[in-house]
């Protein structure tokens, strides 16, 4: 037992080490990356590319399910985005509202026969629709897929540029996101097949017609910890991964891929929990497999704005539904790990993937309880355990306050100081016992995932919804 | 037995964490002490120097016009710098002028000059920032010092210089740029190089030409991306040598140049290219030949209309309905080919501009040849589909479906 309690123990500490340390390599690569990137964006001009004919057709495709509320605001700010060469493709998901008569009314929509060539699987199509007012609108109308993943094929299957922008209808993008995003790809066509955007949290700031009016840090503290989250994940996480060419994940609420390696993977995968990351290692999977020179960038300066759950319910079915999602890509594709031939994504990408995300909860509660049952058997030295978990929690701090200094040395959307104060100060509260919980709830979506409880479930946001009130 | 931690205690690594957690706190309290410095500091500076704008702006145009002597704010940092904004600013949206005006300022007050002695006397971000300003001010007596910039061993700088050389727009501002690259290759990124001698070769697009002939590798690349934007009639013949070349993006260029070409030879060249094994080229292609707008272009673009790769079928459907007067043979032609995904392609690009009902009308008003033809064609463009009649068809169809991009 005690043995076994050692050994455990033993674990714990390499492991948290290792995990740590990780983390502060990525941020001072995440720091080095993006300053370098500031002083890149100044080579370009980007109002140049407005109307620059480097600029590349790009069709965004946002995929609409029962958004009657915001839908107007949603598609106008769409196809207002700052690009020369723009088809905006709506996908109605099958919904039991009033959302395709919205946009029938406000842009004007007439039934055409579109290209529609079903390559990536989905549910059957309706109709398609062109608006009389903006040609550059297309609306495919379909029976409903009961995925995201069902829905962006549709829109992939009408989509007439070389490039996809994939986007979620209520999200809110800054009106300069897509030339931003387009940047790589207008630097280095050949190579870079995909690009991923930063997603920042909506839910607080204030909105006016369907444009980021000021931002502001929401009032819920669960909302204000998922901020630093997201600060955390994008700006030092995806930053760093994208550094190396490594990066796994493209969020599905905005993210530029290159139409016929989107096409040439199947599409999406509609049975997939997390349709994101399943294509971005697909993608991976098949330019390795055929010895390509590719990179999958990620850009932090492009903004994506999206609501994210406000209550503990939603968060942690959004969280089971993420540890579920990513179990569900991992093990299908676990014959990548340690292969020379897929390279640094076999050999560090998805190892660390699971190592560090999908077993995280299990090694994480299982040293709690074997330190709580050391302690409990007296063979734990408390002065160190305390110190260590003081160690840990202090170099915790450092990760998240160090994405906070990233925000605010590169893009500094959060002025007032009432935010900045509350932002820090989250920073040190997020640890206890919302960390916990999170490890629960990712314990819960492995545990359902084992139990075969693997339907996509959306979550119910609020959206643009809000916004139109204002 | 010992835990782990008991042994790390004896054995001294506590003294380790101990010191990282100290570490920790410190880190933290840096991070906090930076993030607080800098939000107190920049929200002075601002307060500071939006109180200068403000009263600078009030006596400007005394200010430029030398009533203010230039000693009273030049010798201050900050009111030099503002003026400096103020006036490059001013300078991007002025006429030809209110920028004769503000060179005339520029140069009278020594700010160029100034501007002249970073570039080439400074290192690091002063240098950069100076070679931007000096790209800005698009005075021709900066292009030496941005030409050096050019030369400079750190890549931020020549990127710097580029960016300075690209806002002067000028043929001699990319005479300077091609004759760096033709003695240092392509040693910066693709696309800024693109984008400044895009707009310094819009007047005089034939500098790139000798340039081209001898470049290699991905430079050629970047200059035939270049010429294909920037190309004029007066370039039809110089354009021929590359439509053969081996390299496809040159081959891609020459098809986009020749939407600026004298027409007969462009139509030659694009009927060649339009058969290029390499779909960009063909597309390249369709598109310039959908930008001439001609009748003799018609059996190219039905030819792309039947092409493997679908941005290609669309580009040529697109090109096809520019030419209105032409709907029905058009149409007739498109279903003789017996292709569905072309027919698919063509009909979403007549719903698209909006010519459905003109193409309707013509249908019904004239014969195109019997009226069986007549009745069929109709049929058709009711339908969406080829008739089910024609074995042809989908076989057709089918074969190619197995092999779509």
């Amino acid at each position: 037992m005690i043995r076994l309690l050692d050994f455990l123990n033993h674990t714990l500490f390499w492991y948290y080490l290792a995990s740590n340390l990780s983390y502060l390599a990525m941020l001072i690569v995440a720091l080095k990356t993006s300053a370098v990137h500031q002083r890149r964006l100044k080579s370009y001009r980007l109002e140049w590319f407005k109307e620059s004919p480097l600029a590349p057709p790009v069709t965004i495709i946002a995929p609409a399910h029962n958004e009657e509320q915001s839908i107007r605001v949603a598609v106008r700010n769409l196809l207002e985005l700052d690009y020369s060469q723009l088809e905006v493709i709506i996908v109605n998901d099958g919904s039991e509202d009033r959302t395709l008569e919205e946009m029938r009314e406000e842009f004007r929509l007439r039934p055409v026969r579109a290209v529609y060539i079903p390559e990536a699987k989905s549910a059957a199509v309706r109709g398609l629709y062109r608006s009389e007012t903006n040609a550059s609108l297309l609306v495919v109308d379909k029976e409903p897929g009961g995925s995201k993943a069902d829905a962006v094929n549709a829109g992939l299957n009408a989509a007439t540029s070389p490039y996809v922008c994939i986007v979620d209808a209520d999200s809110v993008l800054e009106r300069d996101a897509l030339l931003r995003i387009m940047v790589p790809i207008m630097a280095d066509p050949k190579r870079v097949v995909a690009v991923g955007g930063i997603i920042r949290v909506l839910n607080g700031s204030e909105i006016e017609g369907g444009y980021l009016k000021r931002v502001r840090l929401p009032r819920k503290s669960i909302e204000v910890i998922q901020v630093i989250e997201y600060l955390r994940a994008f700006l030092i996480g995806r930053e760093a991964w994208g550094q190396g060419n490594m990066l796994t994940i493209i969020s599905g609420a905005f993210g530029v891929f290159r139409t016929d390696l989107v096409r040439a993977v199947g599409g999406y995968r509609p049975q997939a929990i997390g349709e994101d990351f399943d294509l971005v290692t697909r993608l991976h999977r098949y330019l390795l497999e055929k010895g390509t020179d590719y990179r999958i960038h990620f850009v932090p300066d492009p903004m994506c704005w999206t609501e994210v759950p406000s209550d503990l319910q939603s968060l942690g079915r959004q969280r089971a539904r993420w540890q579920k999602g990513l179990l569900d890509v991992l093990w299908p594709n676990r014959d990548m790990l340690f292969r020379p031939r897929f390279g640094r994504i076999g050999c560090l990408a998805l190892p660390y993937l699971w190592l560090f995300e999908l077993f995280a909860p299990v090694i994480e509660i299982a040293g709690i309880i074997t330190i709580i049952v050391a302690g409990c058997l007296g063979v734990l030295s408390r002065e160190f355990a305390l110190q260590f978990l003081l160690f840990g929690y202090a170099f915790a701090t450092v990760i998240s306050i160090g994405s906070v200094l990233q925000e605010e040395i590169t893009y500094k959307r959060y002025n007032d100081w009432q935010d900045v104060i509350r932002l820090v100060s989250y920073c040190f509260l997020e640890h206890f016992p919302y960390r916990q919980m999170h490890m629960l709830w990712r314990l819960q979506g492995l545990w359902q995932y084992f139990r075969g409880d693997v339907v996509w479930k959306p979550l119910k946001r609020k959206g643009l919804e809000s916004a139109r009130a204002r | 037995m010992e835990s782990i931690f008991e042994r790390l205690w004896r054995l001294g690594p506590a003294a380790f964490v101990l010191k990282a957690i100290v570490a920790a706190a410190v880190a933290d309290g840096i991070f906090l002490a930076f993030i607080l410095l800098r939000r107190t500091y920049r929200k002075w500076y601002f307060a500071k120097r939006d109180a200068r704008v403000f009263a600078l702006r009030q006596g400007w145009d005394k200010l430029i016009s030398g009533a203010i002597p230039y000693e009273t704010w030049r010798n201050k940092a900050l009111d030099r710098r503002i003026v400096e904004s103020i006036a490059l600013d001013a300078l991007e949206a002025a006429g030809a002028e209110e920028s004769a005006r503000l060179l005339k300022f520029l140069r009278e007050s020594g700010l160029l000059e100034k501007r002249i002695f970073e570039a080439r006397k400074f290192n690091g971000w002063r240098r950069m920032r100076a070679l931007v300003a000096l790209g800005q001010t698009r005075a021709p007596e900066g292009i030496p010092a941005l030409a050096e910039g050019l030369r400079a061993r750190d890549m931020e700088t020549r990127l710097a210089a580029l960016r300075g050389l690209g806002r002067m727009a000028s043929p001699q501002a990319a005479a300077e740029i091609l004759t760096w690259v033709g003695e240092r290759g392509l040693c910066v990124p693709a696309l800024p190089l693109q984008s400044a001698l895009i707009q310094c070769c819009a007047e005089r697009p034939q500098q790139l030409i000798p340039y081209l002939q001898h470049a290699t590798g991905p430079l050629r690349e970047t200059l035939g991306r270049v010429l294909g934007e920037v190309a004029t009639p007066a370039l039809s013949q110089d354009l021929l040598e590359f439509v053969g070349d081996d390299l496809d993006e040159l081959r891609a260029a020459a098809a986009r140049a020749m939407s600026h070409a004298e027409r007969g030879l462009a139509f030659d060249v694009l009927n060649e290219l339009v058969s290029d094994p390499v779909w960009f080229v063909r597309l390249r292609a369709i598109i310039s030949l959908g930008t001439l707008c001609e009748a003799r272009a018609i059996p190219d673009l039905i030819r792309g209309l039947t092409d493997s790769h679908r941005l290609v079928r669309l580009r040529a459907a697109e090109a096809l309905v520019k030419l209105r007067s032409e709907l029905v043979p058009i149409f007739q032609k498109v279903v003789e080919t017996q292709d569905r995904y072309g027919l698919q392609a063509y009909l979403t690009a007549l719903e698209n501009a909006s010519l459905r009902g003109e193409l309707e009308g013509e249908l019904q008003a004239g014969s195109p040849g019997s009226s069986v033809a007549q009745k069929k064609l109709w049929k058709i463009l009711q339908a969406g589909v080829l008739l089910a009649d024609e074995p042809e068809m989908a076989e057709s169809g089918a074969a190619k479906s197995a092999w779509l991009p």
